[in-house]
């Protein structure tokens, strides 16, 4: 651990201060918004998972892999109970930021941030990418940013990800086989959505998009 | 002329006018501005109704500018679309009522008599309702039949009088934690009464019982058992073929003439072309903040500051719900097995009310004061707002296995159960409905800017209220008791920006809900009301909209 951790300013962090990257991140997140209605047709989220891990038309591989080891260390595969794996919360999390009617579609961005967020914490703690770090250093990491004003909201932010990816409808790409309700007991409530109800079918309406 | 009414909104206020003049003969014309959704579109879907909030307008389309006061005496405004909360409860066929708890109590006679009973209040102003108690009574007794109420009346102190021996149908089945706040009552000496609602728990024509899918405040019902306005009026009046109902039609203004009638209404359709459609009477029952604001947005010639606005009171007196809740938890390893195994059954039906202290009789508010209502309940089934619950733990944002500990342990050791308080929104000068100068939605109207001023009172009878609540909580074995009473106004439950009253320069509406300026006007949900009283208004909205149709089908008849 580097012992001259600097606090980072965490309003603009140095990797948004660089404003192609944030535009070119921006457009990869527009981009993705426009293909979103054809992919959540497929269960693109469900069935393609491990390709999405390895960078996709929003995150870069790097973002991808950060995002991965987070999940995990925030809900891990501990015995008890399911893993961010079993739930599929990578996959879930990919249909969010795909999800182009999200009334707060800011989040999506502050998820992407999140990520360089933390590389760039990494860089200062332990002078190297989070990518280069051993599975104790990135908890240890981990451990560090909840401390921090923006870590902690952002982890704050993830884990509601995760409950959503553990406790929503499987038809939304997470809750694998409804491990989450089994594991906390849960009965779910009937009718349960259907492809033809699913949420966005109904804020389409709610926004007079025409069906097609 | 084509139709012989045209109605802004569908919701409870708009139901009861839909389905009396259809019934009736009349030509009924329905403007709704969300979409039509049937009860084969509802699911228990969280991510539907509360994770992305699908039943109500998108912020980014529509939004409101809210004022509040903050920690250091400020008003400070923000725009909704920015985050913390909004003022939309449902927008669809039906609206808001579709999504209710459906808790029905009546008001109680000195409701209507609010300033003569207890006097004035600094900084409140109350006046007493232009109709009494005894007038609206039929109306309570009218909606327990025709849309169905479930419940048992069993007496207590501030029992209001009743033209009928009971209702309807009977009371729905309850948890076993039901039988356990009445005993915790009784230790205190405290009356614990039946809670009706507005659900049928027997099948009736063509809706069906409650089936106890335990997902019910939020969600649209699946089997019609809630009386929405839309299940319980809108299609029985659909049958008349008197009844048209033009959903994704959002209206924007009431044109008048210089006789000071409204001439025609103004939508936006699907396509969100403008269309233009007239009637020989007109309802608003957009819900208060849009009622007012669709009001404040018709200007014209005779009406330069709004649809019958000219004495400046139209969106005065915005009323909320004063009070909050309260909530603690069971511990299963509290009880015994046979204890732990009835508590646990998926019934989260509670419907237990304390109305002991609808009055206060106290010194530290100086004798008698208005109090309120406590029901009693237990956490919704829907996991999502229980997580939420477990992801801190003193304070601490947990993770990894910590957090993975906790929420198991919410979920599997533990039920917490609830209570929540009304008690009056005192209406004060600081809670109104305006236009906003600035920020405008998508079709570029100007947005109702809702400042939320509250009361000290509320604050303190909430209080006074939840104590006695906690009680209860306690003696039923609930700890870690925590109460949430504050000024922040509970944006499901509005009413007022429309007082009624007799008199045409300190009310906007007569007590018929007909505008005093405007011939051809009725508003007819909760805006008309001067004083909320100390419960939800749906119940108390549904019968004076009764009430209104047979001023309405008088009015139509006149030659």
């Amino acid at each position: 651990m580097n012992k001259n951790k600097k606090q980072t300013k965490h309003k603009i962090p140095d990797a948004l201060q660089d404003i192609e990257a944030w535009e070119l991140n921006r457009r990869k997140f527009l981009k993705g918004a426009l293909l979103a209605g054809a992919m959540t047709q497929i269960g693109f989220f469900m069935s393609c998972t491990p390709e999405l891990k390895k960078g996709n038309d929003i995150l870069s591989a790097e973002q991808a892999t950060i995002l991965d080891d987070i999940l995990l260390i925030l809900f891990p595969n501990d015995g008890n109970g399911p893993s961010a794996n079993d739930i599929n919360a990578f996959g879930y999390i990919m249909w969010v930021l795909h999800d182009e009617l999200n009334r707060q579609p800011e989040d999506n961005e502050y998820i992407i941030e999140g990520l360089d967020w933390m590389n760039e914490q990494s860089e200062s703690f332990f002078e190297k990418k989070f990518v280069e770090l051993q599975p104790k250093e990135k908890e240890e990491l981990v451990a560090e940013i909840v401390q921090l004003k923006w870590g902690k909201n952002w982890t704050s932010m993830m884990i509601t990800l995760l409950y959503e990816a553990l406790l929503l409808d499987p038809i939304y790409g997470g809750n694998t086989n409804e491990v989450g309700w089994k594991w906390l007991n849960h009965v779910p409530g009937y009718p349960r959505p259907t492809e033809e109800l699913r949420y966005e079918r109904i804020m389409e309406k709610q926004m007079k998009i025409k069906q097609t | 002329m084509k139709y012989d009414i045209c109605i802004v909104g569908s919701g409870a206020g708009a139901g009861p006018i839909i389905y009396e003049l259809s019934k009736a003969g009349f030509k009924v014309l329905v403007l709704e501005k969300g979409p039509w959704l049937k009860t084969s579109d509802f699911t228990k879907d969280e991510m539907t109704a509360t994770r992305r909030d699908a039943y109500v307008p998108n912020l980014k389309d529509e939004r409101h500018v809210v004022v509040r006061k903050n920690a250091q005496g400020e008003w400070k405004a923000k725009n909704t679309a920015d985050g913390g909360g909004d003022m939309w409860n449902g927008s669809c066929v039906g609206g808001s009522s579709n999504f209710m708890s459906a808790y029905f109590h009546r008001l109680k006679p000195k409701d209507f008599r609010l300033k003569s009973e207890y006097g004035a209040i600094e900084g409140a102003n109350i006046v007493d309702w232009p109709i009494t108690y005894d007038e609206l009574e039929p109306y309570y007794a009218k909606v327990e039949k025709v849309i169905g109420v479930s419940g048992k009346v069993v007496p207590h102190k501030h029992q209001e009088p009743r033209s009928t021996p009971d209702y309807p149908h009977p009371p729905l089945t309850t948890n076993i934690v039901a039988d356990w706040f009445v005993e915790g009552g009784k230790k205190e000496g405290f009356n614990i009464t039946p809670a009706a609602r507005g659900i049928i728990s027997e099948p009736r024509e063509k809706r069906g019982a409650c089936y106890h899918s335990n997902y019910c405040g939020s969600f649209g019902c699946s089997s019609d058992a809630k009386a929405s306005s839309r299940a319980a009026l809108i299609n029985d009046a659909l049958e008349t073929g008197n009844c048209e109902i033009r959903p994704n039609s959002k209206v924007f203004k009431l044109e008048t003439n210089d006789q000071k009638e409204i001439t025609n209404v103004w939508y936006y359709d699907f396509d969100d072309q403008k269309v233009s459609v007239s009637a020989k009477r007109y309802v608003i029952a957009a819900q208060a903040v849009e009622t007012a604001r669709l009001m404040l947005m018709s200007t014209g010639p005779a009406f330069p500051n709004g649809l019958a606005n000219s004495n400046g009171l139209v969106g005065k007196n915005l009323l909320f719900a004063g009070g909050g809740a309260g909530s603690g938890y069971i511990r299963y390893d509290s009880l015994s097995d046979v204890d732990r195994k009835k508590l646990d059954v998926p019934l989260t039906f509670v419907n237990q009310t304390l109305l002991d202290f609808y009055e206060i009789e106290d010194d530290s508010f100086n004798g008698k004061a208005k109090g309120g209502t406590i029901d009693f309940l237990i956490e919704h089934s829907n996991p999502m707002p229980k997580a939420m619950r477990s992801k801190y733990k003193d304070g601490t944002l947990l993770y990894g296995s910590a957090l993975k500990e906790n929420l198991k342990d919410y979920f599997t050791n533990q039920k917490r159960v609830r209570y929540e308080v009304f008690c009056d929104w005192l209406p004060n000068d600081d809670c109104f409905v305006s236009l906003d100068n600035e920020v405008k939605d998508k079709w570029g109207d100007p947005v109702g800017r809702v400042k939320v001023g509250s009361h000290d009172r509320n604050v303190k009878v909430g209080n006074y209220l939840a104590e006695r609540a906690e009680k209860v909580l306690k003696n039923v074995g609930a700890i870690d008791i925590r109460r949430g009473i504050s000024s922040r106004p509970p944006t499901n439950l509005m009413a007022g920006g429309c007082r009624f009253g007799d008199d045409p320069n300190t009310s906007v509406l007569d007590k018929n809900c007909r505008a005093h300026e405007v011939k051809n006007l009725y508003v007819t949900d909760g805006s008309f009301m001067p004083t909320g009283g100390s419960v939800p208004y749906t119940f108390t909205i549904y019968a004076n909209s009764f009430r209104v149709a047979e001023k309405i089908i008088e009015d139509l008849r006149k030659k």
